[in-house]
């Protein structure tokens, strides 16, 4: 378990074995986008937000699960890479529904912070049925709404491996796909109590914390 | 269907034995009940969302109660080059609902799947296992027929 060298975007650097290129590229302060990648969870590489370009690879490759091996050569913000995250993103919001504009929450959302950060402009693509569910608020300390969720699974992966309560699970298959609790049903005190790890862990506010939206639509008005 | 575990048996089942027994809950009630994922769930040891996932997430089985004879119709490429849209619209005049939907006298539940392996055959359907090809809008009737 030695050192190895590999390149980002011309700077060698050296680097101990096993490490991920998005591991890597924090470490020497490169910044790579993610969405569904937290530090404490297992990588599931769903978002396809942190892809790199690595010399040689046939594809771009996610960098929160790609592990680093000796002499790569990775660039971080090739014009390939920003082209194909720029998409990634636009793709993305085509499933998130509802404009954020009058939303308080939506400073919160990583999504549309990471389209303002790619320039990401008027949507491109369009759906003939956008995906619609009714927010759910009648849990006191998790907000639920599915319409702005993009399925990255970083709540089932924090409901199951940091809080080990597994309450959280994908449902359904392709487009109706959904994340439930019990058997499709209401996010209800009696199913998912006050840990909120996955409020916390959600990227786009599909799950959120009532108490700090109702802070922050005082501090609004 | 309160009581779904007496007619199937969940004792000794394991993990691995979830799809098994999803499968008989299917042919048995003709889709999965609420009670049959709780005592499953329980009886594996697994989260009851973790069940209901995997009971939503297959074609073949339904967590919501399905009619007598279920029609299958293909909407992949080949049967859609072969017109599979008018036995879609045949089907749906015929017996008066669209995909996704059971007759009220609960003879037929209408889905639209994909790629049932029929291409040689197609436009197809499948009606419970039977696989129906060479399908046009006129043969429809005579088909639905024989299953009452």
């Amino acid at each position: 378990m030695g050192n190895i060298t590999v390149t980002i975007n011309g700077t060698e650097i050296s680097v101990p074995d096993p490490m991920t290129i998005l591991e890597a590229a924090t470490q020497n302060n490169i910044d790579i986008p993610t969405l569904c990648h937290q530090p404490d969870l297992t990588p599931n590489g769903v978002c396809r937000i942190c892809v790199v370009e690595v010399e040689g690879a046939r594809t771009l490759v996610a960098a929160c699960h790609t592990p680093l091996t000796d002499g790569m050569v990775i660039h971080t913000r090739s014009p390939k890479v920003l082209s194909v995250r720029k998409t990634i993103v636009e793709l993305l919001l085509t499933a998130h529904t509802g404009t954020c504009v009058n939303d308080v929450n939506a400073a919160n959302c990583a999504l549309h912070k990471l389209a303002s950060d790619l320039e990401v402009g008027e949507p491109r693509f369009h759906v003939q049925k956008p995906r619609f569910y009714a927010p759910e608020e009648s849990n006191p300390y998790v907000t639920r709404d599915l319409s702005k969720c993009i399925l990255c699974f970083k709540c089932v992966k924090a409901c199951d491996e940091i809080a080990g309560k597994g309450v959280l699970s994908v449902g359904y298959r392709g487009f109706e796909s959904k994340i439930i609790t019990g058997c499709d049903d209401a996010l209800t005190h009696d199913i998912c109590k006050d840990c909120i790890v996955c409020a916390d862990a959600c990227p786009t506010g599909a799950l959120s914390r009532p108490d700090l939206l109702d802070k922050k639509q005082k501090g609004a008005v | 269907m309160e009581r779904a575990s007496q007619d199937i048996s969940l004792s000794d089942k394991k993990r691995e034995d979830l799809l098994m027994l999803l499968k008989s809950a299917q042919a048995e009630y003709r889709h999965i009940p609420r009670a049959f994922i709780v005592d499953t769930a329980k009886a594996l040891g697994l989260p009851e969302n973790q069940v209901f996932g995997v009971a939503s997430f297959y074609a073949f089985l339904s967590v919501e109660p399905l009619g007598k004879h279920v029609i299958r119709i293909c909407q992949n490429l080949p049967c859609y080059l072969k017109n599979s849209r008018m036995i879609i619209d045949s089907v749906k005049k015929k017996i008066g609902i669209i995909p996704g939907e059971t007759t009220p006298d609960g003879r037929f539940s209408l889905e639209l799947v994909s790629c049932i392996g029929a291409c040689d055959v197609a436009p197809a359907m499948l009606v419970n296992h039977d696989v129906h090809g060479n399908l046009t809008p006129q043969r429809i009737s005579e088909i639905l027929n024989t299953y009452d």
